[in-house]
């Protein structure tokens, strides 16, 4: 019974993880146009609890992406210099909506465990009817 | 009372070995995409199940016998994935652990399956119904 509700607790911290991966990923679309933004970039690591890993997983620290910016050609834009062009972002949405679609699939696949988890202590509770 | 009946023992046992096993799934899943995560099994339950009861253990045939009554402990062998490696060092299989998980939690109904059934035939047993 126990091990169930730790299998509950783990699908739990994947889920969060992801969904705040899910948000990173959001907030990069949404600034795909926004001038000089850097993509943010976020990795998992493993939770360690009083020097123990417990096998959770939390997102770590966000990071920004470093590669060059997008130079963008327009002359009429108030932020463009002597050559014409301006800094855009460094989001390439192909691989934001790759992302997205990982992060989909990883929390269906904790949701499943968490799911399967709930039959199984059903399961076991089912033995004390009759 | 029930403890004693081999048949109840193993079932409790097989239904701890899946809840174990499928904790270590959660696991896995959980960090499918932490960069070096290693994915981890439990060895198959008949392996463990064997090896703290069968063979060369030592059994106890009287109360005054000596005998190993260590609690059962699946977690005992935990053995390393078998997943390819990804470019950042994890080596989860999201697919290769839906199935595996699919499948503990049939071997979960089926200890349940017979607890179940065998207590079915302790109550027949004592006239009750």
């Amino acid at each position: 019974m126990n091990e169930l509700a730790t299998i509950r607790q783990l699908a739990t911290s994947g889920m969060e993880a992801q969904a705040a991966r899910l948000r990173h990923v959001s907030e990069n679309i949404a600034n795909t146009d926004t001038p000089g933004y850097h993509r943010k970039t976020a990795s998992f690591e493993e939770v360690i609890q009083a020097g123990q890993q417990t096998g959770k997983v939390k997102i770590g620290q966000v990071e920004l992406d470093r590669s060059e910016l997008t130079r963008i050609f327009d002359p009429g834009h108030p932020l463009a210099d002597e050559s014409g062009h301006y800094d855009g972002s460094n989001v390439d949405l192909v691989i934001e909506i790759a992302d997205a679609r990982e992060a989909q699939r990883s929390y269906e696949a904790n949701l499943k465990m968490f799911d399967q988890a709930s039959k199984m202590s059903a399961s076991l509770l089912e033995l004390l009817r009759k | 009372m029930f403890k004693k009946l081999e048949i109840f023992q193993m079932a409790s046992a097989m239904a701890r070995h899946a809840e174990t096993r499928q904790a270590m799934t959660a696991r896995n899943i959980a960090n499918a995409d932490t960069p070096g995560y290693k994915a981890s099994d439990l060895a198959s339950f008949s392996d463990t199940y064997k090896q703290h009861t069968g063979g060369i253990a030592m059994r106890g045939t009287r109360s005054g016998h000596i005998s190993e009554t260590g609690a059962f402990n699946p977690a005992a062998i935990p053995i390393a994935g078998k997943g390819s490696e990804s470019p950042n060092g994890n080596n989860v299989s999201l697919e290769a652990e839906m199935m595996k998980s699919v499948e503990i939690g049939g071997h979960h109904k089926r200890a349940m399956a017979i607890y179940n059934s065998s207590l079915g035939i302790l109550r027949t047993s004592l006239g009750r119904r």
